[in-house]
């Protein structure tokens, strides 16, 4: 789990975007998921494309379809109603992958853990960013994208690309 | 002046009687009556108060281990709410036989309750999903039996296919499931999911201090957040006894105005994303980001999240800043707005699609732009009005096409109008300021608030501790969303579902909550 560094500088920030680029091509895509948010955190996530953010200048893209995802980012605070649906999302999508936490809920800052939701995303996925804020603002949501990039060149490096035996990976 | 409401004690019979000749409409403006009637009269009562009136709500609270069903009327306008109550055994009569608006209340009724209307009618399943055991949390015991498939039964003959898409969507879409029955192109058939949001906001509610309950009513629906809050903060002042300065009360105006705006503009934007036109969603957005940059520039939150308090206003907007912003934001979007008028192939998108017709609006008793664009003259910030528009009256725009592109018509003025309240508002000087409770006592108040999705309704009891009994929330996505399969099946195509949701403008987070 990584807490975006808002002392990063701007520089490392481009260099490992710059970094990011080449390993992927200057085609990375983000799938989200709703898990019982209170739509606004879709509000500014649909806002990243919007001209003032922009995202795909950055060569981040939306995806419809998990399998063409690397990033997931997950709102809301984990309904357990939607377990199916998150597993089968994360499941589809093909390693490396990174799950950005988007907002309070999934921080466990809005709903306890009751019969209705988890109430942390970490319980449920292996979340590798999150992002605080409720919401939070297209801004602070490119600067988790960013550290999400950066813990996917991580991963990408720890691969071996070599099939193992009785492994898929 | 708090003059919007009007405490009704929880003690049976202090206002009205049992009597149905008591059922007069003489209500004063702008208060909210309680009635105590008995399980035999209530087909009665729902037979008088639907000649005049307008079924806002219908809702269950157990009292005392009794389930106890009340029934909300609005009279427009100017009449007032009325609200009728009565204990419910476990098979009461079946209203929406008489009144269909009743039918989604009357599921949820089972759901949350287990009492049931007479006659067997299939209920439908909303919000507990279909894997959840008798465990599952309610607000009261659960059904005897489960409730069936959430569409009436039907029979597609011929080359129809289901289409199931869902609950994961498009991307940044909230989480919904369509069933869409279709012949290829046709749209048939269309029904909805919606339990997989539901959070048990009600039943969480529950035993909280209002002032830490307004934190999870805010959130119930974020982007209705003002509206929903307002309802919430005017019911407990109406039971508490807090008066909130007229200043005061302008700032929160000022703060559903602004609601009001951002939300439009995001469903200009997204109707133009759904019509596939670029540079329209884009021009769009760029007005969004900027009411929402007013937002955090006159609030400090983009959505407005923290502005109201029980008692009144945590901050009062700079006035300097929405001087200079609003008429750019504006700007922008009437640009936007003129640009988009003038495109045929948006404007051919719009005409004659999804249509919801006058009596159907009224019928399902619709709320907000969806029934004022099928020719529902309603808006509670006129019919009901409380705080800063009994002295800001607003007009209200209203559509007879009930179509997309006459919602849409709705929702542009209405943003006009939003704006030149605003200006009226921060002219008229604005305060900040949280006036404290006057007395603690146990009682129920009903408050409203026209949300930017049309009437929001807060049902509220505490106890003598000034703790929740019972909230029940109403946001005006509850009531619009039983019109989308109605609007979807006309007439319409697949590429056209997108394009109604857009102009709906709900959410599912209001509806499952």
């Amino acid at each position: 789990m990584a807490i975006p560094d808002y002392s990063t500088g701007e520089g490392q920030v481009l260099a490992r975007l710059r970094e990011a680029r080449e390993l992927f091509g200057r085609s990375l895509h983000i799938r989200t998921i709703d898990t019982g948010s209170c739509a606004v955190c879709e509000s500014e996530l649909r806002l990243l494309l919007a001209p003032h953010y922009d995202l795909h200048r950055l060569g981040l893209f939306f995806t419809p379809s998990p399998r063409h995802a690397d990033i997931l980012a997950v709102t809301g605070p984990a309904v357990r109603a939607m377990d199916v649906a998150l597993h089968k999302t994360y499941e589809a999508m093909p390693d490396p992958k990174v799950v950005l936490a988007v907002g309070a809920c999934p921080l466990g800052g809005v709903y306890q853990e009751d019969g209705f939701v988890h109430g942390n995303l970490d319980q449920v996925l292996p979340v590798d960013v999150f992002v605080p804020g409720c919401p939070p603002s297209p801004l602070a949501l490119l600067h988790g994208l960013l550290v999400a990039v950066g813990r996917l060149s991580e991963r990408v490096g720890e691969m071996s690309f070599v099939a193992q035996a009785g492994g898929d990976r | 002046m708090n003059t919007g409401t009007q405490a009704t004690s929880a003690s049976p019979g202090v206002v009205g009687g049992g009597e149905t000749a008591g059922f007069g409409l003489r209500v004063p403006a702008t208060e909210a009556w309680g009635s105590d009637v008995s399980e035999a009269q209530v087909e009665t009562v729902v037979h008088e108060l639907s000649g005049g009136g307008r079924l806002a709500d219908f809702f269950g609270s157990v009292e005392d281990e009794q389930l106890v069903l009340r029934l909300v009327y609005g009279f427009e306008p100017g009449g007032g709410y009325r609200i009728v109550r009565w204990p419910a055994a476990a098979e009461y009569p079946a209203l929406s036989e008489i009144a269909p608006a009743a039918f989604v209340e009357e599921c949820e009724i089972y759901e949350q309750f287990g009492a049931r209307p007479a006659g067997g009618r299939p209920l439908n399943r909303l919000v507990v999903p279909p894997h959840a055991g008798r465990d599952f949390p309610r607000l009261g015991r659960a059904p005897a039996r489960e409730p069936g498939p959430v569409h009436a039964p039907h029979y597609v003959s011929g080359e129809a296919i289901e289409y199931p898409f869902g609950p994961v969507r498009a991307v940044a879409q909230e989480s919904l499931y369509v069933g869409l029955v279709t012949s290829g192109e046709e749209v048939i058939d269309l029904y909805l999911l919606q339990w997989h949001k539901h959070r048990g906001l009600e039943r969480r509610l529950q035993g909280l201090d209002p002032q830490r309950a307004l934190f999870l009513v805010e959130r119930a629906e974020g982007l209705s957040a003002v509206g929903n809050s307002w309802a919430f903060c005017r019911a407990v002042e109406a039971i508490v006894g807090i008066d909130v300065a007229d200043s005061v009360d302008r700032t929160r105006g000022v703060a559903l105005e602004l609601e009001r705006l951002y939300n439009h503009a995001a469903a200009v934007a997204a109707l133009a994303q759904s019509t596939g036109l670029s540079v329209g969603q884009a021009q769009a957005e760029i007005a969004l980001e900027s009411f929402l940059r007013l937002n955090a520039a006159t609030f400090g939150h983009r959505y407005l999240f923290g502005v109201l308090a029980v008692g009144g206003a945590t901050r009062a907007p700079d006035a300097e800043r929405l001087r200079t912003e609003l008429p750019r934001a504006m700007g922008e979007l009437r640009r936007v707005v003129k640009a988009l008028k003038s495109t045929n192939s948006f404007v051919d998108r719009l005409e004659a699609c999804g249509i919801v017709p006058p009596d159907v609006a009224r019928r399902l008793g619709l709320v907000g732009p969806v029934a004022r664009g099928s020719g529902q003259d309603l808006d509670c910030r006129r019919d009901h009005p409380f705080g800063p528009y009994l002295v800001h009256p607003s007009e209200v725009p209203v559509r007879q096409d009930g179509d997309v592109l006459a919602r849409m018509e709705v929702m542009v003025e209405e943003a006009e109008q939003a704006a030149a309240l605003v200006n009226d508002l921060v002219a008229a000087g604005t305060g900040v300021g949280v006036s404290p409770a006057s007395a603690f006592e146990a009682g129920s108040a009903l408050g409203w608030c026209e949300s930017p999705r049309g009437e929001s309704l807060l049902w509220l009891a505490l106890d003598g501790e000034g703790k929740i009994r019972r909230a029940r929330l109403r946001p005006g996505s509850v009531r619009n969303w039983r019109a989308f399969d109605d609007a979807a099946r006309s007439r319409n195509v697949f590429t056209d579902v997108p394009i109604i949701e857009a102009s709906f403008w709900l959410t599912v987070a209001g509806f499952a909550r």
